[in-house]
């Protein structure tokens, strides 16, 4: 614990460090805090980067901050936010219900929080919430599935971390599609948090208790990517696979003929929206837009998978 | 005795049957808390849907319903522009156009043996589909729900109760049209309703009115 606090300081002081060497080129028009979950998932990754890029862009310096998808780290960063005197808070939150507190702290402080990719519990406390439309992603992931699938036989479902209310709108989404066609059948559905190898682990012993699979539907890319691997290395490639988030490991799978599809969620300009909206809130009073806002989603597979790069399709 | 009361069992039965409404009970305000996401949701949606649907849903519908042929010459304008003419959608860019439509044409395609039964219409003539009207019960997209300008997503817990409410308007939909039966392929078909604009060749439509024939 005292390690990983030292570390958490010392990566506090670096991130101080940097900041206050872009001050030197910032037009001074404030801080934007950048909170997201850990950038080992490139998804992440690319909503700090496309972030911070707009809000340097913009004139702001910026803290990019890693919650790690614990609330209690994700209350600590608020609070340095807060500290630092933030003019704005970007976040990826780590709990629809645990996020409530620290935005409605941040709030109170007098500084406004956008939340990208994942909702709150309540409306009302963040100025904007801009979400991928995940219901509408999952049902295009799943209309995929049942084709590829040909309408029938044994499959698997991956869910997402339960906390996360995008882990459940997916599963939802596949289920109201799927469940349609009395011919698929569901043989098991476990939850490997997010994790690619938690999807590892669960792949192969769902395999083990059910070699009769002919599909995997996954919560999102990086469980896709454990799921495949297990399956790799069980010599059964011929389990139709799709994900959901649109990542580069996938895109390259998807080339290679592994995993059939993913569901591209826009996650980098998702990022820059929301630090176009936090500008034109510090500098009118409003963004202009609703609090609560979806994104749709776009199907990848073997026809469109050349043009994805970082969470963006080239037109 | 007994045969009678049979009997009015099976009349009430069949007179539910045939009315075809579904009696949706207002949620108990502290079991909703409670019992959280999953069932309730659904419920509390389809209310939600029941109640504004001849009074909200249907009047939006008219009010901003198109003729299919007018559509198309001011999407080959853009869809922006189309849009701003005819167009219904939640503020932002991220938010594609949806619009209400009414046209006619034939049909030249049917699949009706299917939970997302669907028909292929042909509506300017050059023998192709170029709308596939959504027979249900399975009607994808949330074309309805997007439509609706009192409907906002910020007043709404999450994602997935709102995702309940587009399904239950769809519900709605699917509950109002009659599913046309038999050969089809070849007849007139008139049709109001709802889609969200994707592909400007293929309109995906959500009906609320079709008339058959002719």
């Amino acid at each position: 614990m005292t390690i990983t606090r030292r570390i958490f300081v010392s990566s506090l002081a670096v991130a101080t460090a940097l900041s206050v060497s872009f001050a030197a080129h910032a037009q001074d028009k404030g801080l934007i805090a950048i909170i997201t979950p850990s950038h080992d998932n490139p998804f992440f990754k690319a909503e700090a980067v496309g972030a911070e890029k707009r809000a340097q862009e913009l004139g702001y310096e910026t803290l990019v901050l890693v919650h790690d998808d614990d609330p209690n780290k994700q209350s600590e960063m608020y609070d340095t936010a807060i500290a630092r005197g933030a003019n704005a808070i970007i976040l990826d939150n780590a709990g629809a219900d645990a996020t409530v507190a620290p935005v409605q702290r941040a709030k109170d402080a007098g500084i406004p929080s956008f939340l990208i990719d994942r909702e709150i519990k309540e409306s009302g406390i963040a100025v904007s919430q801009i979400v991928s439309n995940n219901y509408q992603g999952a049902q295009l992931g799943a209309e995929k599935f049942v084709e590829l699938m040909g309408e029938e036989g044994n499959y698997v479902e991956l869910l997402g971390r339960e906390s996360d209310t995008n882990a459940g709108i997916r599963s939802s989404g596949y289920h109201d599609i799927i469940d349609q066609y009395p011919d698929l059948n569901m043989v098991a559905q476990q939850s490997a948090n997010w994790s690619q190898t938690e999807a590892y682990g669960k792949m192969e012993s769902i395999l083990q208790a059910n070699p009769d699979i002919k599909g995997v539907i996954s919560g999102n890319d990086t469980m896709a990517m454990g799921a495949w691997a297990a399956l790799e290395a069980a010599g059964r490639t011929d389990v139709i696979v799709v994900g959901f988030d649109g990542s580069n490991d996938v895109r390259d799978s998807i080339k290679a003929g592994g995993i059939k599809a993913t569901v591209l969620q826009p996650a980098y300009r998702q990022a820059q929206l929301a630090v176009e909206q936090a500008d034109q809130y510090l500098t009118t009073g409003s963004t202009g837009q609703d609090e609560k806002q979806l994104m749709d989603c776009v199907l990848i597979d073997e026809t469109n998978a050349d043009k994805l790069e970082t969470f963006a399709l080239s037109e | 005795m007994r045969d009678v009361l049979k009997l009015s069992v099976l009349c009430l039965v069949a007179g539910i049957a045939v009315t075809g409404c579904k009696i949706v009970p207002d949620p108990d305000p502290a079991e909703t808390e409670s019992s959280g996401a999953g069932q309730s949701d659904e419920t509390r949606m389809e209310a939600f849907a029941q109640e504004n649907w001849e009074t909200k849903v249907l009047p939006v519908i008219q009010e901003n319903l198109v003729p299919v042929d007018d559509l198309r010459t001011a999407l080959a304008t853009g869809a922006d522009a189309a849009g701003e003419k005819y167009g219904l959608r939640p503020k932002g860019e991220a938010n594609p156009w949806n619009f209400a439509v009414s046209g006619q044409g034939k049909i030249i395609e049917a699949k009706l043996d299917s939970r997302a039964a669907k028909l292929g219409v042909d509506t300017s003539g050059d023998g192709a589909a170029d709308v596939t009207v959504q027979l249900g019960p399975v009607i994808r997209g949330t074309a309805l729900r997007d439509a609706m300008p009192f409907i906002d997503f910020t007043d709404f817990r999450d994602q997935i109760e709102f995702a309940k409410l587009a399904t239950a308007l769809n519900g709605m939909a699917h509950a109002s049209i009659s599913k046309p039966e038999g050969d089809v392929i070849g007849q007139d078909l008139r049709f109001e309703g709802v889609f969200t604009l994707r592909d400007p060749a293929m309109i995906e439509l959500v009906p609320v009115m079709l008339e058959i024939g002719g």
